[in-house]
């Protein structure tokens, strides 16, 4: 297990005979409690198929009885139910070529991040860039593997902090806008493949401000998580 | 305004109801003409689970959970590819 943030905790799981995933797929989660109680949530797969391990990262929701037990009780050795990979929607395979633009709001970073380190894997020189929103710098999940990607000459990172920056902050200081999807690139005459995944309303702007940048709706894949989630 | 998901969300159940990943599947609606893979579809989620066309919102698939069922309604063209 990993502190990521203080909500969010990565763990790494042994899953016994596992027949692989796609970057970008999910799992579902079921939790039984010792009065049979049950509970049942999906998680995004953080870890690269190439991984050893099978990653999910999980953000502590509010009141959300399934995030609660993984963030905060949860002891290594413990075991649940677990059904996956699936998906095939949202996915993204070396083979399947890029530009690609990855769009991230806050926790929509998790299958993204299984994109971009599948393309590390498998030393891809596809051209991707990830444009993550996110409130605040210490909001902000592998933020140590985010910066590692400046040597990468394939890879750009862009943060937009929507509330609060750190001084000194080079990144941008807004919500996601058109001059900032223009910056990041790469531009619609590239025809990225672009995955965008986050709450329903960053998703939505999202999508509809690339479609106003003349980006194919057709090659926009999203992903949506709502807050009946936990 | 954003309480809807998308057919991702439900890929699980509709493997547990259809022996193979849904979201790949592409809808023709019959009310705009569209074409969309299940997984782009809107998932509004009440009493039972629907679909809908991500163009006009037309109904794509009710899905109604009990503990002993599943009841499943279609709209529109499902083209679904299977091994031979």
């Amino acid at each position: 297990m990993r502190e990521e943030t203080a909500l969010t905790r990565t763990l790494a799981l042994d899953t016994g005979e596992w027949r692989g995933h796609l970057a970008g797929q999910h799992v579902d989660v079921r939790l039984t409690a010792e009065d049979g109680y049950q509970a049942q949530r999906s998680y995004s797969i953080a870890s690269a198929p190439e991984s050893p391990h099978l990653e999910l990262t999980v953000e502590r929701v509010e009141e959300g009885e399934v995030s609660e037990w993984f963030t905060e009780e949860a002891h290594p050795g413990d075991q649940f139910e677990l059904r996956g990979p699936i998906g095939g929607h949202f996915t993204w395979r070396v083979e399947d070529g890029g530009p690609l633009l990855l769009v991230a709001g806050g926790a929509g970073l998790v299958p993204l991040m299984a994109m971009l380190r599948h393309r590390t894997a498998r030393h891809s020189e596809v051209d991707a860039r990830l444009l993550l929103s996110a409130r605040r710098l210490h909001e902000v999940i592998y933020r140590d593997e985010l910066g590692a990607f400046a040597t990468d000459p394939g890879v750009e990172v862009a943060i937009a902090l929507t509330r609060e920056q750190p001084s000194g902050w080079q990144g941008f200081d807004r919500r996601i806008d058109p001059a900032m999807l223009v910056e990041v690139g790469p531009p619609a005459a590239a025809a990225p493949r672009i995955f965008v995944c986050g709450p329903t309303g960053f998703v939505e702007r999202a999508a509809d401000l690339l479609v106003a940048l003349g980006h194919d709706p057709r090659a926009i894949r999203a992903e949506r998580f709502g807050p009946s989630g936990g | 305004m954003d309480d809807w998901l998308d057919g991702n969300a439900i890929a699980g159940v509709l493997v547990e109801i259809f022996g193979r990943d849904m979201t790949t599947v592409v809808r023709g609606c019959p009310s705009c003409g569209a074409r969309h893979e299940v997984g782009a579809h809107r998932l509004y989620r009440g009493a039972g689970l629907v679909l809908r066309c991500p163009s006009c919102d037309d109904v794509a698939l009710r899905l109604a959970l009990a503990d002993d069922r599943r009841l499943v309604t279609f709209q529109g063209t499902w083209s679904v590819e299977l091994p031979a």
